[in-house]
């Protein structure tokens, strides 16, 4: 070592100092002392001196070497700190790249050849040729030794060159053991140094992530998590499992359990939600838990295990079945000053209307009255008052049985239901008031009460299960609107339950050939939303029997799509667990074969991005066919289905269905409004809305009346002003063509949905979460509406209460350790994503400070303005419960 | 024995005692002293099923402690309503008609918007519709020729037809009989029919309604649509050169707008319209001398119709060149200064009525603090109303207004505009404005009514490529006396 010279040293450092430090004003100067000198004196003594390093090392005097050697090493050292260009000694030592390599090629095996071999590697870092790998190749037979000694980039450069490797190695079937010891230094030296991102990437492309398990720690967990599950979703399957499974064991390992629960649920894998209870100890996090599990919309047991006394136990399971719900959201609604019932009228506003204010017809038209009964079933959800339906008793004989009977025949099965849908969730309340309708001899207005039954105990669970016990004697009624109110009423209830009991009395009907069409699609359609994602083989076998068994004629029946709906529910979000089934599928009837498939392929690829499924239904919808054939409804709606689940996946959609809409047949142009509808579900994109507006005045029929149910999806529960403003002037633009204004109004109601304070979402916890019961409502829906005329228009048009099972408040609300609500301040903007960077960014831009309870828009998100109060979950959505801050002090 | 807890509503009933040996009927009977709710009426889940009366508590299973849940209220059971409702969906054609509160289009048989829109605008006059539908074959005077009577009929089978139907009608019958008795309807171009002046369809029209209403007793005052429409004039013919002056009066059935460079309201277009040269042989010059004639009216129609003169015959193009500039018009038209002396005589008591009648709407309620003279008025009211009404009923079998208690006042309310659009007579689009009885502005664009505000009416004034008024229609207020 002794033999290097100082000054040298010095020298190359006051030169990296003038580089990076003086650069800006001497810059020009420098060039030109360049072009004149070609050198700076001190540069060129560098060059000098590496010269001589060359030589010596060819030297055959070891100690010479050797020396050289390090001198080499600590020039190279000295200068690769700073990447803004080429280092110096590198650039000099080009020339020479070759001489070394050659040398160090006959050297015998010696400590020397390994340091020379070091120095190599670094040299490779710019001059090997590309694809050579030399960089990792001189680096494997080197000396070892601390990997970050030579620089961040030469790090990378490795990191790739191992990736390259190690596919070549793969699929040579060769040895990967020594790449892996260099991979593990590496990623810890990624994670040590701020670069998790980058340990990552080479652990998922060497297929090892479990090393990551060893080097996280409290300081970049949370980083490494982040990345790990936003990377998932543009990661073809298994992989993206097996990131999320790495994602959950570092939660748990810090016990970051709400985090772990998130992930378990969005795998679907109930064994870890079970890890997450029994891991955790504190009770009052259970809570926490409780509300995430009951805001997913999935049947949870809790067992002993997870909660060992038994008083404890029904309290959470409380939570669980969302017995609370509605309280919480009447407390929302008061904080808001929303209690005050809305009648349909205050939503059409028709005054604000050109010359028809105030000239209500003096006849009734049931076509009216029946829009009107939706507006106010979706416009007062919840609330428990309405000014239609709920009006005391002691006016009731004039009016409350009145405007039951002021709608017709189908149409009063529709009102009786809209009292299950304003005492939603409450459902002591509902069931007293829905009471005085079981004793109607009246069968549609019976009909409306069991289905209103289900509506009103849609996501609560009790343990005396009071809709199965009251509707459960309908299913077999002789009347067929009574079995359909009475089917679909347990399929709303108990949506996602895998409840055995209603399978074996449903499964029989499936395949009774006396019983009609409607009923029988109806009854598919709630097996598939009680087995909603369960791939349960008894209840496919049922349909695919039932659907074998229809006639040519039924198969050309609107309502016979809901059996291959009912078939692909089962399946939602299960992916390659459909492909028996699909199988099946090939066998049936050419008429609905095609059909079958889209369906059952977008509802196994629901929500999972995956690209290689929309290009398959984009092609579906590029063919042009002869007339007839439907299934291209059903792909649209499946590209949307797919595509929904992430930001830049949903925007490529929202462009291809553009494209689509120019080119495409009529079948495919109505369905592309209810694609974007689904798209930006409750979720008001101007660009949408725009193409949505457009659409609403098409000369077709079809397509306007799909685009205005749309614009009232994607506003749904926003009360957004430009669209309540389209959706009027629309009114008045189709005021003379009853079926268009029918359609208008329903959307105004859904504009409108629980005054604003609802959303059809089926995504939470930060759009990360996307529950199944949700989509499947939403997506029966958007099948119904492929055929408007025959179901909706028709005397199906109940079907619109499905989507009940997507309507969720879109609160914060936070609760003391006693589950009261406490009002504390919350800061809420629009949520910036931070994946990926370093530091602790801001979550939130253009934030506004509010007290909870608050109203959460999409794409918004919330923090706690205060440090009083520590949140139990980092996701502030949904109920959350505070506790105090021990370490806060009063200023 | 066993004790559960029962939830019913939102109260939990704690500690009820079952006994097992006796059927769940008596269950029941125990909830009814507690809850009221009759034990039919109750419904009791037990875990996903329904107590039944007659059960076996051993096989249902419930146990100690456990909670059920029970349904049942003991209100009134909801009916049905004995009078079942009528809804609009279920009620023959007609009566939809009659529920929108206006009447059908008129289907466009080719260019024939002309007749259309004239055909919407007369239509809203009431008188003449009563007048038509009393018009039969066996009274009408000899001197009326097969087409005229033929196209009477058409019409009142028209308007028959648009007030039953809610779809757009189509006037063929009418468009045949029309173009038999004037032929140059029948124009055609490029094989089509050609676009036709309204105004010509409109005066062609009325004069062949009016030569056919008339009574056979063919005196001059049973002219019901002269009654309706006709304006007399009295007009002073003076020779500035000579001096000479002479009076004459005529009836016509419109004013005319004339439009010149300073005419930018209504009302400056009549005055214009009134005054006017001509040139004819003086017998004190033995030579053709100007003459200057100015017209004042002399009797008020129940319907004023105002002509814009916008076309003019261009000889260098050889067609009817538009006058694009911008005539408002009011709503609400005073003619009052464009009548005779006498005329104006007779006005003043009605509107001096009428606006006492108007300031008492607006202000001036406390009748208590009034003076003597206000309360006599007011009870001079009361009776003159009454008979104000069973005098409008005899109105409406075609009287003229000059009978009974109803006075004209002078002031006319905008009821109905026939708009065109374009640049020459023989082109572009004709339109109808038409205002209902409630008071609802309907816009007749051939097949398509539509609801329009009043505002937008007195949008068509002109002065663009928009819509601007080429016929407009007022209907006479009265005040009773």
């Amino acid at each position: 070592m002794a033999p290097v010279p100082d000054p040298n040293n010095v020298g190359g450092g006051a030169k990296r100092d003038e580089a990076t430090t003086k650069v800006p004003s001497k810059d020009p100067k420098k060039k030109d002392d360049k072009k004149e000198e070609d050198l700076s004196e001190e540069d060129l003594e560098l060059k000098q001196n590496l010269e001589l390093y060359v030589e010596r090392v060819q030297d055959p005097n070891p100690e010479l070497q050797k020396a050289a050697l390090e001198s080499m090493r600590q020039e190279i050292r000295a200068s690769t700190s700073s990447m803004t260009s080429v280092p110096k000694p590198l650039k000099f030592l080009r020339p020479h790249y070759g001489t070394l390599k050659e040398f160090h090629k006959n050297m015998v095996e010696s400590d020397l050849k390994k340091l020379l071999a070091d120095i190599l590697s670094v040299l490779a870092l710019t001059m090997s040729a590309e694809g050579e790998r030399e960089s990792l190749g001189y680096r494997l037979t080197g000396s070892g030794g601390d990997i970050g000694s030579w620089g961040h980039e030469y790090v990378r450069n490795l990191a790739g060159e191992i990736a390259e490797e190690y596919t070549m190695r793969q699929s040579e079937e060769a040895s990967v053991d020594d790449l892996m010891d260099l991979v593990k230094q590496i990623v810890a030296f990624h994670m040590k140094h701020n670069a998790e991102t980058e340990a990552v990437d080479l652990l998922m492309d060497v297929e090892d992530l479990d090393l990551l398990l060893q080097h996280v720690d409290r300081a970049n967990f949370r980083r490494t998590c982040n990345y790990l599950t936003s990377s998932a979703k543009y990661l073809p399957g298994p992989d993206d499992m097996l990131v999320l499974d790495i994602a959950y064991m570092i939660y748990m390992k810090f016990e970051e359990h709400p985090n772990a629960l998130q992930v378990a649920l969005f795998l679907d894998n109930m064994q870890y939600v079970k890890q997450v209870f029994t891991s955790c100890t504190d009770l009052l996090k259970k809570k926490q838990f409780c509300y995430m599990i009951s805001r997913h919309g999935i049947t949870f047991e809790l067992d002993p295990e997870m909660v060992a006394d038994k008083d404890d136990r029904d309290i959470l399971q409380d939570i669980v079945n969302n017995t609370k719900l509605s309280e919480g959201y009447l407390t929302l609604a008061r904080d808001i000053e929303v209690m005050e019932a809305k009648t349909p009228e205050d939503i059409y506003k028709a005054h604000l209307l050109d010359g028809r204010a105030s000239s209500g017809p003096s006849v009734d038209s049931a076509r009216q009255n029946l829009a009107a009964t939706f507006v106010n079933a979706f416009v007062n959800a919840g609330f428990g008052q309405d000014k239609l339906m709920t009006v005391p008793s002691d006016a009731a004989s004039g009016s409350a049985g009145n405007w039951l009977f002021k709608n017709k025949e189908h149409g009063k099965t529709s009102a009786a239901a809209s009292l299950g849908m304003i005492l939603l969730w409450d459902v002591d309340a509902g069931l007293t008031q829905l009471d005085k309708y079981f004793h109607s001899t009246d069968n549609p207005v019976l009909a409306g009460a069991l289905l209103g039954v289900g509506i009103n105990n849609c996501g609560i669970k009790s343990d005396c299960d009071p809709a199965l016990a009251l509707l459960g004697e309908y299913i077999d009624n002789e009347d067929s609107s009574v079995r359909i109110g009475a089917i679909m009423g347990l399929g709303i209830a108990y949506a996602g339950s895998q409840n055995d009991q209603i399978r074996s009395s449903l499964s029989p009907i499936l395949n009774d050939a006396t019983a009609p069409l409607d009923v029988i699609a109806f009854a598919a359609l709630s097996l598939g939303m009680i087995y909603v994602g369960s791939c349960n083989e008894e209840v496919a076998q049922s349909i695919i029997f039932a659907l074998m068994d229809r006639s040519e004629a039924q198969l050309g029946d609107a309502l016979t799509r809901f059996l291959p709906l009912g078939l692909g529910l089962l399946y939602l979000g299960k992916q390659e667990s459909v492909e028996a089934t699909a199988e099946v599928s090939k066998t049936f009837n050419e008429k609905i074969r095609k059909y079958c498939d889209m369906t059952l392929l977008s509802c196994a690829y629901a929500g999972t991005g995956n690209v290689l499924k929309v290009q398959d239904l984009l092609a579906q919808c590029g063919e042009h066919l002869e007339k007839g054939d439907i299934h291209q409804g059903p792909a649209v709606l499946g590209l949307a289905m797919v595509a929904m689940s992430e930001e830049l996946g949903l925007d490529m959609a929202i462009r291809s269905l553009e494209r689509v809409l120019q080119y495409g047949e009529q079948n495919i142009r109505r369905a592309v409004p209810l694609a974007l509808g689904l798209l930006c579900i409750s979720n008001p994109k101007v660009n949408v809305m725009d193409t949505l507006s457009r659409l609403s005045h098409d000369t077709d029929s079809e397509v306007a009346m799909a685009a205005i149910i749309s614009l009232g999806l994607i506003g749904a529960g926003t009360n957004n002003a430009r669209i309540a403003g389209m959706l009027r002037n629309l009114s008045s633009y189709y005021y003379k063509d009853a079926s268009l204004l029918f359609c208008v109004r329903i959307a105004q109601g859904f504009v409108h949905m629980g005054k604003g304070l609802l959303t059809l979402s089926p995504f939470h916890s930060e759009r990360l979460l996307l529950s199944p019961t949700a989509l499947a409502g939403i997506v029966t829906l958007l099948h119904a509406c492929l055929d408007m005329k025959s179901i909706i228009l028709g005397k199906y048009h109940y079907v619109l209460y499905f989507l009940v099972l997507a309507m969720q408040p879109r609160m914060m609300l936070t609760v003391d350790e006693n589950l009261k609500p406490i009002s504390v301040p919350v800061r809420v903007g629009q949520a910036v994503d931070v994946v990926g960077q370093a530091g602790r960014p801001k979550t939130i831009t253009g934030f506004q400070t509010h007290s909870t309870p608050v109203l959460l828009a999409a794409g918004e998100r919330a923090e706690l303005a205060t440090d009083k109060y520590i949140p139990l979950s980092p996701i502030l959505e949904g109920f959350i419960i505070l506790k105090e801050n021990p370490d806060y002090r009063e200023e | 024995m066993l004790t559960v807890s029962v939830k019913w509503q939102k109260k939990v009933f704690e500690g009820i005692e079952i006994d097992v040996s006796l059927p769940p009927y008596v269950f029941k009977a125990q909830l009814y002293d507690l809850t009221g709710v009759p034990p039919e009426r109750q419904k009791i889940m037990v875990k996903g099923g329904l107590l039944k009366d007659d059960a076996d508590w051993s096989s249902i299973g419930v146990k100690d402690g456990q909670k059920l849940m029970m349904m049942g209220t003991a209100d009134e059971i909801v009916k049905a309503p004995e009078k079942a409702i009528v809804f609009a969906e279920d009620l023959p054609e007609e009566e939809q008609a009659t529920n929108l509160g206006y009447s059908a289009g008129l289907v466009n048989l080719g260019n024939t918007c002309y007749m259309n829109s004239t055909v919407q605008c007369l239509k809203s006059v009431p008188e003449l519709k009563s007048a038509l539908s009393n018009y039969s074959l066996a009274g009408r005077s000899n001197d009326v020729d097969q087409t005229s009577h033929m196209l009477t009929v058409a019409t009142r089978e028209l308007f028959g037809d648009l007030d039953r139907s809610v779809n757009a009608v189509s006037p063929t019958q009418f468009w045949m009989v029309l173009r038999k008795k004037f032929p140059q309807f029948s124009q055609l171009q490029n094989g089509m029919h050609m676009q036709q002046d309204a105004e010509e369809c409109w005066t062609q029209l009325l004069y062949t309604l009016s030569q056919s209403l008339k009574a056979p007793t063919s005196s001059e005052d049973s002219d019901a649509v002269k009654a309706l429409f006709g304006v007399n004039l009295r007009s002073r013919v003076h020779c500035q050169e000579s001096g000479e002056e002479s009076s004459e009066t005529e009836s016509v059935y419109s004013l005319k707008c004339h439009i010149s460079h300073e005419v930018n309201h209504l009302h400056e277009g009549l005055k214009h319209g009134l005054k006017g040269e001509l040139e004819k042989t003086s017998p004190a010059l033995g030579r053709t001398a100007v003459y200057l004639k100015e017209s004042l009216i002399d009797s008020l129609p129940r319907y004023l119709t105002v002509q814009f003169v916008r076309f003019f015959w261009k000889r260098e193009t050889n067609q009817k060149a538009k006058i694009l500039r911008k005539v408002d018009y009011p709503l609400e038209l005073d003619i009052f200064d464009l009548c005779s002396e006498d005329l104006r005589k007779k006005l003043e008591a009605p509107r001096q009525k009428l606006r006492d009648e108007e300031g008492k709407k607006l202000g001036l309620q406390p009748k208590s603090s009034s003076k003597d003279s206000d309360v006599k008025m007011t009870d001079a009211e009361a009776p003159s109303n009454e008979s104000g009404e069973s005098s409008t009923a005899a109105q409406q079998e075609g009287g003229s207004s000059e009978k009974g208690t109803l006075h004209m006042t002078g002031i006319y309310d905008l009821v109905s505009v026939l708009t065109h659009k374009g640049r020459s007579a023989d082109s572009g689009h004709y339109v109808a404005w038409v205002k209902q009885e409630s008071g609802k502005w309907i816009q007749y664009d051939d097949s398509y009514p539509s609801i329009q505000r009043e505002e937008d009416i007195t949008k068509l004034s002109g002065g663009g490529d928009w819509h601007m008024a080429y016929i407009i229609m007022y209907k006479a207020r009265f005040v009773s006396m």
